[in-house]
């Protein structure tokens, strides 16, 4: 160090003087003022009196040092400040803080095998310290050896209640893909931490609903997380979502607009902005937006489907074509959009590719009765009763068992009408779930969410569009949800 | 966003409610709120303010003593002020204050402006190993090598740290540790250390001018209560980290309460009767300030936050500050009965704060050090600061302001009421958009057709160039090879390297040979034919030779290379140079 080289202090120079031995500074005497310039963040003046401190002390000075280290790391020279704290931990080998430091720069470093090292030799000076075992158990995270983490975690758990331990167990647990441990990780964590840290309490309790796929729950605590921080852009963005997810589109567009004002190149926001203009059928506005988004991230899948689907309703099937087909290239199995860049490829004469697009949406296609029945509308249109007959059987088989498995007992109203419709001209689905009386009703009163339906038109390909596109917003944006809500 | 506007609105207002007194922008005053106080010095009813000023931080330390807008006096300091009080040590009349400056080990205590009383910190107990060495060394049984290996193996084990002379003593060279041992030999070792805040503690009355004892807290962790005539230890109690700030509440004979931040950043709070801290509260950040306010703790945060807690640790809220605490104050008007924490922020403002309730902001010139409200003077409300360029402020509170207690978090926030910027869209992005509508299949089946023929297009100009080996990589699975080739020199000589490289895994190429076309009325070269020497895989091999330019029409032409095979007509790889103009003989 350079310090230790300086010319010795003044006390050195009164040797000559017989006798009376000179009074040796106390090395501390300036640590409080260190302190206060560091705490203050005054680092210019701060490093200016530790340079005299460590002038008058040749280098002796402990917490001087340690400042120096703390300041530089700061400062981003995490190498020397890596070596100003192992000098301060020669100067006194005992402490436990001197060795986390030198962990945490080591951290920082990226030698996570060697920062495990140091902070085991620091838990061995300080037993009890919450700090070395949560960062151990991140250490841990990052050397991929997940049961010594969720060890260290627990022990970390075991000493302090602290938010950021239970952030990381759960994180753990998801890497891991079991939901359930990370479930009863957030459960806890919303029943032991403080009621004084709200918005990390929210947090918790969110990610834990969601795990459960109680979406009401979780939107009634995203509530309650935005009045005590109305301007955290993750808990906008989710709650924005979820209310786009219920046709609310003004109120989400409030909550963006403040939204905007903090992150205003976000692309997940100018996406969800795109979409509440789409769900206002102001769509100029929206493609607008949409474009923006992709403008920030055109690699993003989900921007360019909803890209795809304004484009779709704009009667631009040249352009839509285009944004599809840039959608299948980054995600290529995906069924909604095949299915959509058939319906673009009929708009534009290509029968051959729309039929083999269908095809393909059709095999990749698991539980989505719109693929079915957009397929279904289409062989009719193209004369092919039998194949069209063939989807309608399969869209009634997904139908049954979508009912009887209790996953979804509401279709849409539209996606009924049509089918129903399609099923008289096909002299089918009479055994179909909505056909019954008594459940018609019933399904057609939660029509607040979709767009009103279009005046009747004959059959036609444009009635199964106006189906897709809104099973495709309401997908995207609940896709939305998750990419938003994640810590 | 939302702070703006509200900003503004503060401002005019609370410029109505302050009064101007008094602003000295070069008042060379270096100090903390820990070192200044108001006080009645001279027991004439007009309090004074005295601050301990840090000098240049080095030297020129001063204890200085305001009055009005002028310096009254001014007397040295031997070391920095760590932290200054002001209170009545006894009964006599009149009663006027004694002021009490710690500094290093020491407490200075001026009555009328006058040194009075030195109170050294009591000294920390020597390591008893360190001792016997010391005394082996001062009756010369051991030289001073060994005595320098006795003290580093006491270093690395002891419970108790070294004295500051055996630390000086490791640091020396061989040669100067004779000296350092016959100079200090004589002298009892001594441990010492520092104060680090200091407080007052009303003795066993709770009235305003009731005899105080002194609170000082030290650099080792420990706190002292000192008794106010005789300045001897009444308690002692020790904390688990050096204090930094400190705020004592009660009476020392019924029951007291000191809040100590320490450096550790957590607060501890001692109670009489426990010689440990009674409760902690462990804060995320370090503590640049703490007030206490009525039963209640604020402490600001070096992450920008205030927090309130109870007296037992108890977390009540949370505000967030725009910027860096610097320091922080208790606002207390007791006829009005009126309290607010006072926040000097690092972007030049102060804000008042009551519970988590943003009530008043005042700009200030400069960042604020160091703030203190009370009576200076003959006025109750004045806000004395002191800013970081060493300014001085004074500023009066009206009599007729009134701070309205407000909730800060009314309602949404201000940027929900902003529009969006949506990008706007030309008419004719529209007209395009209706001709699309109109024309989309023909404007699909063209471009499919274009795109088909781009790439039709694309696909000959590759089979061709594959099938002629105009690419500079060999496509040949046998020998791949790699070349490329640059031109050096002005001309009319160049220099032509060809570096060629055998891109195989393993396997090395021979029988290799490189030949030239160009025109021979333009270019001449020496060689135009050679062979290529074995070409071991993943190494570079330059090749030169040298070009002759003919013209001096200042033209150029392409020189075409080609690697062959030997006993293989068509060429593994071949390379249009572009050559470029000679300059050489344009200048001829």
């Amino acid at each position: 160090m350079k310090t230790d080289v300086q010319l010795p202090a003044a006390t050195d120079l009164k040797k000559p003087r017989p006798k009376k031995a000179p009074e040796l500074p106390i090395l501390e005497r300036r640590n409080w003022l260190i302190h206060l310039h560091y705490i203050r963040k005054d680092y210019e003046t701060c490093k200016a009196i530790i340079k005299e401190q460590l002038h008058e002390t040749q280098g002796m000075c402990e917490y001087a040092v340690y400042v120096q280290a703390l300041i530089m790391r700061l400062e981003g020279k995490i190498q020397q400040s890596l070596e100003l704290f192992q000098s301060c931990a020669i100067l006194n080998p005992k402490s436990s803080d001197n060795l986390k430091q030198v962990a945490r720069s080591l951290f920082l470093l990226g030698k996570h095998k060697a920062a495990i090292e140091v902070y085991n030799e620091a838990a061995r000076l300080n037993q009890k310290d919450w700090e070395i075992s949560h960062n151990l158990g991140v250490c841990y995270i990052y050397t991929k050896d997940f049961r010594s983490a969720e060890e260290q975690l627990n022990l970390a758990l075991q000493l302090n209640k602290h938010d950021l331990t239970y952030m990381m167990l759960g994180k753990i647990h998801l890497l891991q893909g079991d939901t359930e441990k990370a479930i009863d990780v957030y459960k806890s964590a919303v029943e032991y931490v403080s009621i004084h840290n709200l918005t990390f309490k929210h947090t918790c309790f969110i990610l834990y609903t969601m795990l459960l796929g109680k979406y009401q729950k979780a939107f009634e605590h995203l509530g309650n997380a935005l009045t005590y921080d109305p301007n955290n852009f993750k808990a906008i963005l989710a709650a924005g979502s979820m209310m786009q997810t219920h046709g609310d589109y003004d109120v989400a567009m409030n909550k963006y607009r403040v939204a905007a004002y903090s992150v205003p190149e976000s692309p997940p926001l100018w996406n969800n902005i795109g979409m509440c203009f789409f769900g206002k059928k102001k769509y100029v506005a929206a493609i607008s937006c949409l474009k923006r988004a992709n403008y920030l991230s055109p690699f993003d899948w989900k921007i360019l489907y909803n890209l795809g689907l304004v484009h779709l309703t704009m009667q631009q099937y040249a352009s839509a074509f285009h944004f599809l087909s840039a959608a299948i290239n980054l995600r290529p199995r995906m069924s909604e959009l095949y299915m959509l860049l058939a319906v673009a490829l009929t708009n534009l004469d290509d029968a051959d590719n729309a039929r083999r697009s269908y095809e393909q949406a059709v095999q990749l296609d698991e539980s989505n009765l719109l693929v079915n029945l957009n397929f279904a509308v289409f062989l009719y249109n193209q004369g092919d009763k039998k194949a069209a007959l063939l989807q309608f059987q399969e869209m009634e088989r997904k139908v049954n068992t979508q009912v009887d498995s209790n996953i979804n007992t509401e279709f849409d109203p539209e996606l009924v009408e049509m089918a129903q419709k399609l099923g008289a001209a096909l002299q089918a689905g009479e055994n179909l779930y909505w056909s019954k009386p008594g459940k018609d009703s019933k399904s057609s009163q939660r029509s607040s969410s979709s767009k009103p339906s279009s005046s009747q038109q004959p059959l036609g390909t444009n009635q199964a569009l106006g189906q897709a596109m809104s099973s495709a917003a309401g997908y995207s944006k609940s896709m939305q949800i998750t990419a938003g809500a994640e810590p | 966003m939302s702070s703006v506007s509200q900003e503004l609105k503060d401002t005019s207002v609370a410029s109505s409610k302050w009064l101007d007194a008094h602003y000295d922008p070069v008042a060379n005053l270096y100090t903390f709120s820990s070192c200044i106080a108001l006080s009645d010095l001279h027991g004439d009813g007009e309090n004074k303010l005295v601050a301990g000023d840090l000098g240049t931080g080095v030297c020129n330390m001063k204890l200085k003593v305001y009055h009005g807008t002028g310096l009254l006096s001014e007397s040295t300091l031997l070391d920095l002020p760590t932290g200054m009080v002001s209170f009545l040590m006894d009964l006599h009349e009149p009663r006027t204050p004694a002021i009490a400056v710690a500094s290093g080990p020491f407490i200075y205590v001026y009555k009328n402006l006058r040194p009075y009383f030195k109170f050294t910190l009591p000294s920390l107990e020597v390591n008893p190993l360190e001792q016997d060495v010391w005394s082996q060394a001062k009756e010369d049984m051991i030289d001073p090598m060994t005595l320098k290996e006795m003290l580093e193996g006491l270093r690395d084990k002891a419970e108790i740290p070294l004295s500051v002379r055996s630390l000086r003593f490791l640091m020396l060279e061989p040669q100067e540790m004779e000296d350092f041992v016959l100079l200090h030999k004589e002298q009892p070792i001594r441990r010492q250390t520092v104060i680090t805040c200091i407080g007052t503690l009303k003795k066993n009355m709770a009235d305003e001018d009731a005899v105080s004892c002194l609170v000082i807290g030290t650099e080792n962790g420990d706190v002292y209560i000192l008794d106010p005539e005789a300045f001897t230890i009444l308690y002692k109690m020790s904390l688990p980290s050096t204090p930094n700030l400190m705020d004592v509440t009660g009476q020392f004979d019924v029951e007291f309460r000191i809040t100590v931040a320490c450096r550790n950043g957590n607060i501890y709070i001692l109670r009489r009767d426990s010689p440990k801290p009674k409760y902690c509260i462990e804060l995320s950040s370090h503590p640049v300030g703490l007030v206490r306010m009525g039963k209640n703790v604020v402490v600001g945060c070096s992450h920008e936050t205030l927090h309130g807690y109870t007296q037992k640790g108890k977390k009540l809220w949370t505000a967030y500050l725009p910027a860096p605490v610097t320091t922080m104050a208790l606002m207390d008007l007791p006829t009005r009965g009126f309290q607010a924490v006072l926040v000097g922020l690092a972007n030049c403002e102060v804000h008042m704060y009551r519970d988590k309730n943003l009530v008043s902001t005042i700009k200030t010139p400069d960042v604020v050090t160091s703030i203190c409200f009370g009576r200076y003077g003959r006025e109750d409300g004045t806000l004395i600061m002191t800013t970081k360029g060493g300014g001085l402020i004074v500023k009066i509170l009206k009599r007729t302001a009134v701070f309205e207690d407000r909730d800060s978090a009314p309602g949404p926030p201000i940027a929900q009421s902003i529009r969006l910027n949506v990008p706007k869209k030309t008419k004719l992005y529209v007209d395009q958009t209706l001709r699309e509508r109109e024309n989309a299949v023909a404007m699909h089946r063209a471009f499919q057709m274009d795109l088909s023929r781009l790439r039709l297009a694309a696909a000959r100009a590759y089979v061709k160039a594959l099938e002629s080996s105009l690419t500079p990589m060999s496509a040949s699975l046998t020998e791949p090879l790699k070349m490329n080739a640059v031109v050096q020199g002005l001309g009319p000589s160049f220099k032509l390297t060809l570096n060629i490289q055998n891109t195989a895994a393993c396997r090395p190429v021979m029988n290799l040979a490189i030949s030239f076309l160009y025109d021979e009325n333009l270019y001449s070269m020496r060689t135009a034919f050679f062979k290529i020497p074995l070409l071991v895989p993943g190494l570079n091999y330059p090749i030169d030779t040298f070009v002759e330019c003919l013209s001096d029409k200042g033209i150029s032409d392409i020189i075409k290379v080609f690697v062959l095979r030997e006993g293989k007509s068509a060429p593994l790889l071949t390379a249009h140079i572009n050559m470029p103009v000679s300059e050489g003989l344009a200048l001829n």
